[in-house]
This record gives C-alpha cells, sequence and structure tokens, in this order.
C-alpha cells in the first residue's frame, strides 16, 4: 500500500509518518513538512554524463571492492567493506530511488570518503554542464526557485559544498506539535532568497528555514552510533532527555547529524530519501535494512600518505589505516593514555634519516598526535564545553573535545559551539570598497526570550549564519551548536566544518589558531596537519 | 594520587554536606567576579572580597563535585574558610557551593598568569590534559543497583542559585529513571524548592518566585520525555526562602524527588 503524505496529513494521524510493514518506524516530526518542500521543488532528473574515473553513478551497478583506494592530495584514502564486496546492482543506497536521480551514493562517494568535495562536485559540474542530478534544486541549488543552468544559483554548493537543509519554523517535536522555541529568529541578510521567498521561506504556507551545510561521511557509523561511554538517557551536557530509536527505545548517541536531529541511521535515511532524492513514499523495511546494514559495515580511513607511505604496513601505528579503523573498539573514551585517541604507539618517534623523507615524515605525523593530545591552549566562551563543568576558560588539549577513540569526534552527544556559525567567530567577507565578493550564506538575528536566561557567552542578542541544534531544540544556549564531525578520510573530503568554512586542514588548524588564541609554531601547525592528512 | 590530591578530593566531596555545617563567623557568602589563575599544571579558580582573596576550586573534569566558576559572569560564593593553607595565594574556602549569575558581566574577565610562587604543591586531580586512564565519569547505575531498597528511592537535585537542571543532574535522572523503571514505580513524588541566600553584607538574595513549580514541572518533564510514562506524577513546591540563615542556604536549593512502588 502506497501511503501518500496528505493523506497522513488529511486523516489526521498527526505528523508522525509511519512506514514499513513488519515494523512501524516513526519519523521525526519535521520530516513531513520537509516532505511537503522536497515535492513542491522542481527535480532534474537529467541525463548523467559518462563519469570520471572516480565518480559513482547512481545506478551504475558496479560492484564496489572489499578495499577500494581512491588517491587524493595527500595520499589515498581506503573504503573497506567488512562484510565483503558490495553489489551495488538494485542496491538501494546506489539506486536512484527518488524522483531526482540521485542515490545515497551521489553525495556519498568513496573516492571521497564517503561524503563529497568540493573539487569533485566542481569537476562534476564541468563535466555535465550542471544536469548531474546532484545540482538537483531541491537542495542542490541555493534556492528551488532559481534558474537551474547558471551556475551562480549553485554557488554554495560549487563553492563551499553545500546542500541547503530546509527544516520547519518553529521546530516540530517528535510528535509533529510545534516546540515553542526560546529566541526569535530573524532574518537580517539573504543572499539565496530562500529564507524569505514567498514558496519555500519562513512565511510561506509551509514555514521552513533554509541553512547550508555539508554531507557528513556514511562510514566508521559503528563508531558513530556507539551505545558505550556517555549515551544515556539524559544528554550528559544539558540533562535533557536524549533522543531514542523508535523501535527499541534506547537512547542515542545523537552525532548522526549536525544538528543531532534523527535518532537512527533507519530515521535518517527515510528524511534524506525525503529531502535529498525527493522521494515521495514509503520505503520498506527490506530497502531500509539493506542501507543501514552497508552503513553498518563500511569503513573509511587513510591508507597511504604520499610522503609518508603505507598507512597499514604490518606492525604499524594501530591508530591508522583502514583496517585498524574497522577492529577498533568503539563507544570509548580516548582522551586519557590508556586509550588514546588515536594510538600511534613509539615506532614512529625516532627513526633515522630517509632519503625520501619518508620519515621525517613519520616523525612530524607522531609529533602531530602530541600536539593534538598534549599542547594545551584556553578554550573559552564555548557553548556545552565550558559549560559542562570544566569552567570558562578552561585550559585543555584538542583531545578534550575530540575525545572518541579512533574517530576524534565527541564520545557523548557531541554539539557545541566553537564559532563556526555564530558571529563574531564565524567565517564572513570583509566589508569594504575594494571587496566585490559577497557573503552568500543567510544571516538570522538571535533574540533569547525574556523568560529564558541569556546565551552565556553571546548574551540575549546576537546572529548566527545557522541556528544548528537550536533548529530542533528550540533552545537559546543551542543557537550554533554543531555536532562535531569524526576526523577520518579528512583529506578525501575537504571542505571542512558544517559549513564548509575551512577550505583545507590549514585553514582548519588556522580557525583553531585564531579562536583560542593558541599561538601554534610553524612546526606544531606542520604537524598536526600532517597527522590530520594520516587520518 | 597524592596526600593532598585526595584531601582536596575530600574538601570537595564535602560540599554537599553544607546544610550540616553550623554557621560561624567564618562563613562568607558574596557575589564578585571570579579569577582564574594559571599554574604549572591546571589552573585554579579565586574571588576577592573585602581585600581577601579566596581559593574556590580548582580545574579538574565534568565530574568534580565543585565546578569552576565562568569568566563573563559574577559568582555567588557560599563557603567557609578553612585553617588550611593556602593555595594559588587564596584562602581556601571548605566547603564551598557556587553558583554561575546568569546575565552576562564584561568586567569579570581577570586572568592571571602563572607564577612560581602560586604553584600546586600537590598534584592535582588530573592533568590539564588527556587523563592517566581514570575516567570522568561511569555508569550512572551500577548492575544490581535498583535492588529495592527504600533508601534508595529518594533522591536529591542540588541547583545553582536561579539555576534549573544542567549537564551536573544527568547522573541523578538516570539513576531515578532506571530506580522507577526496576521497581515498577506507580507514583513519582516531585517537591520542587525555592531558595534565599543571606550575604554576608547583609543583604539577601532571592530565587525568582516561581522556581519551586518550574523545578518540580521540569523534572516530570524530563523523566516523561525519557520515557517513564504510566506512573502518577505528584507534584509539590515548598518556599524556604524566607528566613535564609547564610548557612543552609545552598542546600535548601533543590529539589526531592521520591520513588513510590508496590513492593
Amino acid at each position: 500500500m502506497h501511503i501518500r503524505w496528505h493523506v497522513v496529513a488529511i486523516v489526521g494521524l498527526s505528523a508522525v509518518l509511519r512506514i514499513g510493514t513488519c515494523h512501524a518506524q516513526e519519523v521525526a516530526g519535521h520530516v513531513p513538512e520537509q516532505n511537503r518542500q522536497a515535492q513542491q521543488a522542481p527535480s532534474s532528473a537529467g541525463s548523467s554524463e559518462p563519469s570520471a574515473t572516480a565518480w559513482w553513478l547512481p545506478g551504475d551497478g558496479k560492484t564496489l571492492a572489499a578495499l577500494a583506494p581512491y588517491r587524493n592530495a595527500f595520499g589515498s584514502v581506503g573504503v573497506l567493506n567488512a562484510q565483503g564486496p558490495v553489489v551495488t546492482a538494485g542496491h538501494p543506497f546506489f539506486e536512484p530511488i527518488g524522483r531526482n536521480g540521485r542515490a545515497c551514493v551521489s553525495c556519498h562517494q568513496p573516492a571521497n570518503g564517503m561524503s563529497v568535495s568540493v573539487e569533485m562536485i566542481r569537476r562534476r559540474w564541468d563535466e555535465t554542464q550542471g544536469k548531474d542530478p546532484l545540482f538537483a534544486p531541491v537542495d542542490g541549488m541555493d534556492c528551488p526557485y532559481l534558474p537551474p543552468a547558471d551556475p551562480e544559483s549553485h554557488s554554495l554548493l560549487l563553492e563551499r559544498g553545500l546542500f541547503r537543509i530546509f527544516l520547519p519554523w518553529p521546530p516540530k517535536a517528535a510528535d509533529g506539535t510545534d516546540i515553542d522555541p526560546e529566541f526569535t529568529l530573524e532574518v537580517v541578510r539573504d543572499p539565496t532568497g530562500c529564507n524569505t521567498h514567498p514558496e519555500y521561506g519562513l512565511r510561506s504556507a509551509n514555514p521552513m528555514v533554509s541553512v547550508y551545510r555539508r554531507p557528513r561521511p556514511v562510514a566508521n557509523l559503528r563508531y558513530v552510533t556507539h551505545q558505550g561511554f556517555g549515551v544515556f538517557s539524559f544528554i550528559g551536557k544539558n540533562g535533557l532527555p536524549a533522543s531514542r530509536d523508535p523501535e527499541t527505545g534506547l537512547p542515542s548517541a545523537m552525532n548522526l547529524l549536525s544538528d543531532a536531529r534523527q535518532p537512527t541511521l533507519k530515521t535518517q535515511a527515510v528524511e534524506a530519501a525525503v529531502t535529498h532524492l525527493q522521494f515521495d513514499g514509503k520505503l520498506d523495511d527490506e530497502r531500509l535494512q539493506r542501507i543501514v546494514d552497508f552503513e553498518r559495515q563500511i569503513y573509511v580511513a587513510q591508507i597511504r600518505q604520499s610522503v609518508a607511505g603505507d598507512l597499514m604496513e604490518p606492525g604499524g601505528p594501530p591508530g591508522l589505516g583502514v583496517r585498524n579503523v574497522s577492529t577498533g573498539r568503539d563507544g570509548l573514551l580516548g582522551n586519557n593514555i590508556t586509550n588514546y585517541v588515536v594510538p600511534l604507539g613509539d615506532e614512529w618517534k625516532h627513526l633515522p634519516d630517509s632519503a625520501d623523507g619518508r620519515n621525517r615524515m613519520r616523525e612530524s605525523i607522531s609529533r602531530g598526535q602530541d600536539v593534538f593530545m598534549f599542547r594545551t591552549f584556553w578554550i573559552r566562551d564555548a557553548m556545552h564545553l565550558n559549560t559542562v563543568g570544566l569552567g570558562n576558560p578552561t585550559k585543555r588539549t584538542c583531545a578534550t573535545c575530540h575525545g572518541m577513540h579512533m574517530m576524534g569526534m565527541d564520545v557523548a552527544n557531541g554539539w557545541m559551539d566553537i564559532g563556526t556559525t555564530n558571529l563574531p567567530w564565524a567565517r564572513e567577507e570583509p566589508l569594504n570598497p575594494w571587496n566585490a565578493r559577497k557573503t552568500k550564506l543567510p544571516l538570522f538575528k538571535i533574540t533569547c526570550k525574556a523568560n529564558v536566561p541569556p546565551h552565556p557567552f553571546l548574551g540575549r542578542v546576537f546572529y548566527t549564519q545557522d541556528p544548528g541544534r537550536a533548529l530542533i531544540s528550540g533552545k537559546c544556549n543551542d543557537v550554533g551548536t554543531i555536532v562535531m564531525q569524526q576526523m577520518r578520510g579528512l583529506s578525501a573530503r575537504a571542505p571542512y566544518f558544517s559549513n564548509g568554512s575551512a577550505g583545507t586542514l590549514r585553514e582548519l588548524v588556522d580557525f583553531y589558531d585564531r579562536r583560542f588564541n593558541i599561538g601554534y609554531t610553524d612546526q606544531e601547525r606542520e604537524d598536526l596537519i600532517n597527522f590530520l592528512s594520516a587520518l | 594520587m597524592s596526600r593532598f590530591a585526595s584531601s582536596l578530593f575530600m574538601m570537595f566531596g564535602a560540599s554537599v554536606s553544607l546544610a550540616a555545617t553550623p554557621a560561624t563567623d567564618s562563613r562568607v557568602s558574596f557575589v564578585s567576579c571570579p579569577i582564574v589563575r594559571d599554574t604549572s599544571s591546571v589552573p585554579c579558580w579565586l574571588a576577592e572580597y573585602e581585600g581577601v582573596l579566596y581559593f574556590l576550586t580548582l580545574q579538574t573534569d565534568v565530574s568534580a563535585p565543585v565546578n569552576p566558576p565562568w569568566l563573563g559572569h559574577k559568582v555567588l560564593v557560599e563557603g567557609v574558610v578553612s585553617g588550611e593553607a593556602d593555595i594559588c595565594g587564596g584562602r581556601v574556602l571548605k566547603p564551598v557551593t557556587l553558583s554561575v549569575m546568569q546575565e552576562l558581566d564584561g568586567s569579570c574577565n581577570t586572568m592571571l598568569p602563572a607564577e612560581d610562587r602560586y604553584n600546586l604543591t600537590f598534584e592535582p586531580p588530573r592533568p590539564p590534559g588527556p587523563s592517566r586512564g581514570r575516567l570522568a565519569f561511569g555508569n550512572p547505575m551500577p548492575a544490581g543497583a535498583p535492588a529495592a531498597e527504600s533508601a534508595a528511592r529518594n533522591f536529591t537535585l542540588q541547583y545553582e542559585y536561579d539555576g534549573m537542571v544542567a549537564f551536573r543532574h544527568a547522573q541523578t535522572l538516570q539513576r531515578i529513571l532506571e530506580t522507577a523503571r526496576a521497581s515498577h514505580a506507580t507514583e513519582i513524588r516531585i517537591t520542587g524548592f525555592r531558595s534565599a541566600s543571606r550575604l554576608s553584607n547583609g543583604s539577601v538574595m532571592r530565587e525568582r518566585k516561581s522556581i519551586a513549580q518550574e523545578r518540580a514541572e521540569q523534572i516530570r518533564a524530563l523523566l516523561q520525555g525519557a520515557g517513564l510514562d504510566g506512573v502518577r506524577y505528584a507534584l509539590q513546591v515548598k518556599d524556604l526562602s524566607k528566613r535564609p540563615n547564610g548557612s543552609e542556604d545552598a542546600a535548601r536549593r533543590r529539589a526531592e524527588v521520591e520513588i513510590v512502588s508496590p513492593n
């Protein structure tokens, strides 16, 4: 039976969508509204030109090897399928199941560590003159109303690798009811026109906020969805209830998406099909399970560093290479000297010179790990970090927040605000008579209501490019908080941060240096970048 | 862990028994800007009142019984001056309770550099970087813990001044949830309290009028949000803000939860 969304609404079954035939699958309360807008946007199931070697076309039926290496600027990334080669013909992750011709693989490319780099996006635009389904109006354009053939209509995707995420405003609770937000949201800059658009914006019949975010890697998800250290029924950062798996009732680690809006791989797949593939219907249990099974067995990590060489050689560092990642322990805190976040051992600490520079690079990577683990600096005014018992400021290291063993993301529920989207720290174009570039991201004025405390570090009125978790929770102190990202496969998937504001690993490190006044030496910076490039 | 560090732990741990400490002249309650002083290890937190510098706490981790305050905000300090040797140049308050004031105050911005004379003379509970393996927290409900003992069915949540549920309450709420489930609770009785604080200068700070009700309702909402349905919730409030005495004020900022079950 084909359940139509509008039928669900008409018969008043609440805004909770149930899919599947054997096990009812609840989907977060905001998805029905998203579906209405997704179906409203035009689709562009245009023909796809033959792909570049690394581009994975939806539905092309190739087999994904058990271990597939892909070159990148720092060496090679490896994609490992723990269950062996994956026959993609007919596989719902690889088939274009929606009406715009995309599959999950469109934005989760093996060559890009199961995300998609802006370099790849630009190449795909050139190869297809923008006709690849990747550029579908629903979210591959700055806003669906724009002319699709104009690259300017896709500026955020082409410049920063950002896809449009549209979420109902006010936020919806899991049962589909409105959440009364603790703050008001005012659009003060709308370069894409989407937030003020009469059909797609906040004042449309289906009020929606548009923000722009990078696709997160679909790999190493056994770690990301762990049920180990720090995952309880109440969130360790604020004491509020954690979201739960609608099938098992177990609390979620809430680390899947940048705003933690979906608790499980299944519910995420349902939303992604609706919003990104413009799939209008019912993903049956069998297809959902195949997607989830695939996602839980795929691992990504750098397997060769262009100077340091093979990262998977026998006896090498236990924290490097995709095979080690595939066998590591999940749910483990690594911010200690018994587990380490990325255990490297001592093998690379003191090596003899080698003519090809290999050993010097290996020593640099090892020093970079020391910078990551032990180089202290003052972390200040970071919501959900300084507010959780450490004090403001706190003298700590990178590993304080990036503490998950093998992944370098937060081992507990991981959203915090380090300033990637909130002003004054978020990247903005300098405004002066000599700069013709304009910021493409929207800007929102946030005013925390009088009946709640002001934001602890930004006060009652502040500005953001993306309210992040607050678009789901409605909490004033969640504005601009973003779920931390895993650190694997970084070399394959620039740019970085949820809004793509760091174009390179150097820019990523420099952001932290500026934000927290770290004062890295050139050597520390180089070592840290080399370390990150080897993950 | 050194003897000094053990002593420090005991000092912090004792803060929860503030109500049992008799009021004496050595008690101080004041609102001022916190000061952070760097050391060769973890920073320490201080505050000045009437020309005296007091030591409040050290940076530790989320498990610390006393969590450091925040620059950018004033802090309400309620503590007892101990006779112990100064730490980081400040007279030690033991026990001490700290409440970060919610409004921002840009004048609270003092960071002092490390000086050899103020370096710690003991090993802190954890260094400023990775720990040596001690976890900040474990399973909040060890296996077998919810055995139906009446003593385990009463829980207290302590709050900062004008505060609601925060990170430090997650584990207590988890224990309440698991105990209620394990004991097949039929009723959850929640009492929210409002308190006031008498400061050393004689003035009185009273929590907002509605806070007792808000605290009780929030706990109910959180337990329901975590899936504790099918039980009766009985809420009541108590206003203890009329006669602050300067010694029990912090302990009165609380909510009590009683789990009622058939056995």
